[in-house]
């Protein structure tokens, strides 16, 4: 069935609901079942089919867990692969490794689910027909030979490739065929920043940032702990500083100058909207601000005007300037002059000394600004005559796709490597599928020094076939990824290294571990003040309003938008999901009359995107802004418009949304609300900790400010009432487990929701069950407003709010359970047995916390496949049963199983959720509250605990532990 | 190549291997024990206690070191082959001085116990008598007595008030409370109640022969019990260990059709498209229910408590009721190990424990 003719098929069968056809052959087959069976109740026979021959590692029934890394970004984390039986079924961040060390974002848990889709292709294709491997790679060596003979240019388009053996692959293919040469994009900013480095240090690199050494860090749009760069390792290093009962002066200071409300600058102590035009002038005076400080001599980048009050610029210089070597700035900007007044900045407070390290710089982004565009007038030209796509969808991930388009054509040949359709794929004539990265032998650069390994943990599913041998046939050589890295690392990474003697060792030792050290670095790269005066201030934007497009934590730039878990996955600040948005500021939407969800036309001089609206606060006034990586059509049912998907009882709509790539660049939109409204799809609908009745703050979140804390420990947090209770209370005899979960170093990052959903096989139950609230997430981020909503810097105060089970010691919905169905374990657990569960609902209305998910329907997975990523461990369950969060009780079971297999007591530390293994920055800690020298027990009673709702006197055994925000008031 | 890892692993720690003695044990464990016992009687092979009282040791040494030449030349080794069913020994490997270190660890081994192989004979008791098998459902038949003759009492009240059809359906209730606290409950079960279920099989496997006469320990091939969740039944490579050479029932002139149906199966292991050998599954809990082998192996349940006596079974049956009344008698006898600042011992009670 080609892509039409799905198309109609759905729309039709949208249109009947059942198909009568369908109800008959339905109704037939119940009946044969019934007679066969025999009104026997009798259990179905099952079948125990063995291995012939054992397998050579694991136990069938337990899981393995191989090092790897992850391969969702280019930011290349550290990751552990839990296989059982054959399949991986949960990703983990690998505590060992030297970059990540533990922690794995929302994307990167929620690419184990891409491994499973269904529409990866299955074998090379040539002019869109499936063939075989061997005349797909004729073609292209054909092609290759003939632009060798005639001297026409060879391209291959992909994001940095930061593999020590690609490059050595690289070297030899081009030794074959000189033309051919490597063209590197980017995100555009990290481009900037590359492109920056090289005019004011002479070395295009990016460099390796190293934030727990940060005692201030200002960042200027760049969402570190979201999107930007490498987040996992950020935000480990930013909360390292973030714990503040740890030392007295370990907390850093944390200043945010951005257009959009991200989720860094919502974990900011200060933050200020700032719009893209008027970036660059505020980068350039604050840099005036710490050269009158810091006495620089030297040349002085042009200044720009800036809305931003000078005594807001003088504070942050001040805070920069006192830390002198412990201060960076970060920079998300797309122009080449900010980064490198950004550069200039750092210069002068010795950050390229300390903090940002030239000499090992990060390998994940190596492009620079202009690489594409040059590709392009090539193409234009038709002086292409091969160009290879790997990693990347030029045709529609990067701002020029729609010229991409056009000039793709030109070429003699397009190669693709994706592994799944995509536009790029489709404007392909030869498509080479690659390996999903959990299937495929690869290595990486982190950062100088830091080599890390992938390792498959599956054999590959589809027909597919590792990148490296790709190339490797085009020179004629039929050698596997793994023997072309391994022979790589034999002859050029085990010499760099001391401590193995024998190179079998050193590589075991390596593909155990999923990375090692082994130093190196490129030298100083001396900062140039002259590259200053040559720069130029941007041109101030035309009227209208200002466009940011932005990477959200869940899509990124769109390459998993096919993913029905990241569709799903709240936007930490907006809480939306299924779709993207045009967001305005409420000043804004005042003035032209918006309300959520309106729908507005955004123009941008021949380019038109229609979007839902969304106001909010904080956002800079006279801004647009728009989340990239939505409304991608034809490339998968949950990325694309087609209209239905038949596989849920009740409508399953795709995403909705637009692509907002085309606008990228625009140097200004006009905004034309439309007659028309469309429902976001929101996880949460009240934003403020201040009661709109009453005028009162709600208590649920604490928060003070560094000054009160030092002075007194419990500031903002006062001491909880006992209260009186009717019940006799629980006697826990075994341990009893317990939660803290520190609201300072929650970034809201949200890499908890996509573990738990992962691990306790939580369905996806699509926009319009969201838009009923029938959401089934275990654990929800909630994020609050607070603080005066027209304070100075236009600004609210935002915490977020990990909410999941308290497990309250009484709870209330054990006492209103019919059936007995969610009880008290003698450990301090709330269980819920799905299997007595009648489903009256009772338990969830009673619920103070809303924690309790009540499964209205079968939610299937959409894409069958994706069932093979369950996790064995946990009961599916079924319709008109309810769940919540178990404390990962599998967990604990199988923790005390170990403990009684190796014949030991269980030991702090050996049950780890979920949510807390997945967490960068160590914010939820897990363990038994009976144990008093556990990391829990100690900080339930450290002076910033405090329990949500205790007043209740249900009791909870989840405690939190209060914001403390480092405000220089 | 799992042989030659596990050797090359035992010469590579030889150094600060602990006694040569355990090395040795182990050395046995990886070569013999498979086939041969000390003093545990004649299995595959011949019991080897005494074994250099009864033959020279340089015939035996000779024997280890080059199995093939023996069997095909010497007199007594084609003697004790034909004892011996026709099942020739594998080639071992060894080496003249590992075949020395074998022979004093078995003179040693056969004076007095030494190391796990000699454990305490547990021959002598039956190992079903220890098997405690709890009873459930037969609980108090009094509350049922009672119901029913409170339901015969409303019958004829109700009757009397001019009600029949109320009166019949207590009636009804009556009769079915007496018929089930007087006997019937012995003979219904709980629905997917299966205890007795012992479905034919592919391979007409016998316990009683492996388990029961050749002693062969439950782990050995049902490995995964004391490591994973899963018990799990073994895969062919296991069986083959013995099969290889074993192709004969004992006493059996002609090869067996059942272990030729193993072997067929497994000669397909290396083709395009392996034949499986699919067994019935006998024991089978709800999906919402999770057990966990390896948590009860290591806390000593045998397995005969839960799975009856395997060792006398030609094929095996559901011994058990396995509900979850059955679960939880025995959890609340049980005692289990426990940190020191938790106060309770015992197997959990929790719901959770079982179903997540």
């Amino acid at each position: 069935m080609n892509e039409e003719e799905a198309r109609t098929q759905a729309a039709e069968d949208a249109k009947d609901g059942i198909k009568r056809r369908d109800f008959l052959q339905l109704m037939a087959g119940s009946f044969a079942a019934l007679a066969a069976g025999g009104c026997q109740f009798k259990k179905p026979a099952e079948k125990i089919v063995p291995a012939l021959v054992a397998p050579e590692e694991g136990v069938p029934g337990q899981a393995a867990w191989y090092a790897t890394t992850c391969g969702a970004c280019p930011a290349a984390c550290g990751a552990l692969a839990k296989v059982r039986d054959g399949r991986p079924i949960k990703l983990e961040g690998n505590p060992e490794h030297p970059v990540s060390r533990g922690g794995l974002c929302a994307r990167g848990q929620g690419s184990l689910l891409d491994l499973y889709d269904s529409q990866r292709y299955a074998s090379p294709r040539l002019s869109g027909a499936a063939t075989d491997w061997d005349t797909a790679d004729l073609e292209v060596i054909r092609a290759l030979e003939r632009a060798r003979a005639s001297g026409k240019a060879v391209r291959l388009l992909s994001p940095a490739w930061a593999s020590p053996s690609a490059r050595a692959e690289l070297a030899r293919l081009r030794a074959r065929f000189p033309s051919l040469r490597h063209v590197v994009y980017d995100e555009p900013s990290l481009q900037a920043s590359v492109s920056a480095h090289r005019l004011t240090h002479g070395r295009a690199a990016l460099p390796s940032y190293h934030l727990e050494k940060a005692k201030a860090i200002v960042s200027f749009d760049a969402d570190f702990l979201g999107t930007w760069g490498s987040p996992v390792q950020f935000t480990k290093d930013w909360a390292a500083r973030r714990k503040p009962d740890a030392k007295l002066d370990l907390m850093s200071w944390h200043a945010q100058f951005e257009a959009r409300m991200s989720p860094t600058g919502a974990n900011a102590d200060l933050r200020v909207p700032v719009k893209p035009s008027e970036r660059y002038g505020t980068i350039v005076e604050l840099g005036r601000l710490v050269a009158q400080k810091t006495g620089w001599s030297g040349a002085v980048p042009p200044s720009a005007p800036t809305s931003v009050s000078r005594s807001i610029l003088l504070q942050t210089a001040a805070a920069l300037v006192a830390e002198r070597r412990r201060a960076v700035v970060l920079c998300g900007a797309t122009d080449v002059a900010a980064q490198a007044a950004a550069n200039w900045i750092n210069h002068m407070l010795g950050a390229y000394e300390s903090i940002a390290d030239l000499e090992r710089p990060a390998a994940f982004a190596s492009g620079e600004a202009g690489a594409f565009d040059a590709l392009l007038a090539e193409l234009d030209r038709g002086e292409v005559a091969v160009l290879i796509v790997r990693g990347c969808n030029p045709a529609s991930d990067h701002p020029r796709a729609a010229d991409f388009r056009k000039a793709a054509v030109k070429a003699g040949l397009v190669v693709s490597l994706a592994g799944r359709p995509d536009e790029t794929a489709k404007l392909a004539r030869v498509v080479l599928p690659e390996h999903h990265y959990l299937e495929s032998w690869a290595d990486h650069d982190a950062y100088g020094g830091v080599l890390s390994l992938t390792q498959p943990t599956v054999s590959p599913l589809r027909g597919t076939r590792g990148a490296l041998e790709t190339l490797a046939r085009w020179d004629g050589r039929r050698e596997t990824d793994y023997e072309l890295i391994r022979s790589h690392w034999r002859s050029t990474v085990f010499p760099r290294q001391k401590k193995a003697r024998s190179f079998e060792t050193f590589w075991e030792d390596a593909v155990r571990l999923g990375a090692l050290t082994i130093g190196g670095g490129a030298g100083k790269a001396a900062f140039q003040p002259s590259a200053l005066s040559t720069l130029k201030a941007p041109l101030p934007s035309g009227s209208g309003f200002e466009f940011v497009a932005y990477q959200g934590v869940a899509l990124g730039d769109g390459r998993q938008a096919n993913n029905p878990w990241l569709q799903e996955l709240p936007d930490p600040v907006t809480k939306t999901t299924w779709g993207n948005f045009a967001s305005f500021s409420p000043a804004d939407a005042k003035s032209l009359g918006l309300v959520e969800g309106r729908v507005v036309k955004l123009d941008a001089g021949g380019v038109s995107v229609e979007l839902p609206a969304h106001v909010q606060p904080g956002q800079a006034p006279g801004t647009v802004v728009a989340a990239l990586g939505y409304g991608r059509s034809g490339i998968g049912v949950m990325a694309g418009n087609l209209p239905v998907v038949k596989m849920l009882p009740v409508g399953f709509e795709p995403a909705s949304g637009a692509d907002v790539m085309p606008l990228f660049r625009a140097p200004a939109v006009t905004v034309t609300p439309l007659p028309r409204f469309e429902r976001l799809a929101k996880t949460q609908t009240y934003d403020h900790l201040v009661d709109p009745l009453m005028g009162e703050r709600r208590d649920h979140v604490r928060e003070t400010v560094l000054a009160d804390f030092l002075l007194n420990p419990r500031a903002g947090n006062p001491e909880e009432v006992k209260a009186h209770s009717l019940w006799k209370e629980h006697e826990y005899t075994g341990p009893k487990w317990g939660m803290a979960i520190d609201l300072n170093s929650c970034t809201g990052c949200s890499a908890c929701v996509l573990s738990c959903n992962l691990e306790n096989n939580v369905p996806v139950v699509g926009k319009s069950e969201i838009a009923k609230s029938r959401d089934m997430h275990w654990l929800r981020l909630d994020r609050y407003y607070s603080g005066p909503p027209d304070s100075a810097d236009g600004s609210p105060d935002v915490s977020f709010q990990p909410m999941l089970c308290q497990h309250c010691g009484n709870a209330p919905c054990e006492t209103v359970c019919p059936v007995l169905a969610t009880v008290h374990s003698t450990e301090g657990l709330n269980m819920q047995v799905y299997n007595r569960c009648v489903g009256t609902r009772y338990c969830a209305n009673n619920c103070p916390y809303k924690v309790r998910r009540f499964n209205w329907f079968d939610y299937a997975h959409a894409d069958l496949s994706a069932n093979l990523a369950l996790n064995p461990d946990v009961t599916v369950r079924s319709r008109g049963v309810m769940e919540k969060c178990s404390f990962c009780v599998q967990r604990i079971y199988t923790a005390k199983a170990d403990a009684k297999v190796e014949g030991r007591v269980m030991r702090d530390g050996d049950v780890k959720p979920a949510c807390a293994q997945s967490c960068p920055s160590e914010a939820i800690v897990f363990g038994d509250l009976n144990d008093p020298k556990s990391k829990v027990a100690r900080l339930a009673e450290s002076g910033r605990s405090y329990r949500v709702l205790s007043e209740l006197g249900v009791q909870p055994s989840v405690h939190y532990l209060t914001k403390v925000r480092n405000k220089r008031v | 190549m799992i042989k030659l890892l596990l050797l090359s692993a035992l010469f590579s720690h030889a150094a600060e291997a602990p006694t040569s003695l355990q090395k040795d044990a182990a050395l046995f464990q990886a070569k013999c024990a498979k086939c041969h016992t000390i003093g545990r009687g004649d299995r595959v092979g011949p019991d080897l206690k005494g074994l250099s009282e009864r033959r020279e040791k340089a015939w035996i040494i000779g024997f280890i070191t080059r199995t093939g030449f023996y069997l095909d030349n010497d007199a007594e080794a084609k003697k004790l082959l034909a004892k011996f069913n026709g099942v020739r020994m594998e080639d071992t490997g060894l080496s003249e001085a590992q075949a020395a270190a074998l022979l004093s660890y078995l003179d040693a081994a056969s004076k007095g116990p030494v190391g796990p192989e000699e454990a305490p004979e547990p021959e002598a008791e039956d190992p079903a008598a220890k098997v405690r098998m709890p009873a459930e459902g037969r609980g108090a038949w009094l509350p049922g007595i009672a119901a029913g003759l409170v339901c015969l009492a409303l019958a004829v009240g109700v009757w009397q008030l001019g009600f029949p059809l109320s009166a019949a359906v207590l009636l009804v209730l009556a009769a079915g409370a007496g018929y089930w606290s007087l006997g019937g409950r012995r003979h219904h079960r709980l629905l997917g109640d299966q205890q007795g279920y012992a479905p034919a099989q592919p391979i007409d496997y016998s316990h009683a022969t492996h388990a029961g006469k050749l002693k062969i320990d439950c782990l050995y091939c049902h490995y995964g019990a004391a490591r994973s969740d899963v018990a799990g039944v073994p895969p062919a490579s296991v069986c083959m260990g013995c099969h290889n050479a074993v192709r004969k029932t004992a006493g059996a002139t002609e090869p067996s059709a059942e272990i030729a149906k193993l072997v067929a199966a497994w000669d397909t292991r290396l083709s395009s498209a392996p034949a499986a050998i699919e067994w019935n599954r006998i024991h089978d809990l709800p999906d919402f229910v999770h057990f966990s082998h390896r948590a009860h192996v290591a806390n000593d349940i045998r397995c005969q408590e839960c799975h009856g006596p395997v060792q006398d079974m030609a094929r095996v049956r559901q011994a058990s009721s396995l509900s979850m009344g059955w679960c939880v008698n025995c959890h609340r006898q049980e005692k289990s190990v426990a940190p020191s600042h938790w106060k309770r011992t015992g197997g959990p009670l929790d719901c959770a424990a079982c179903h997540w």
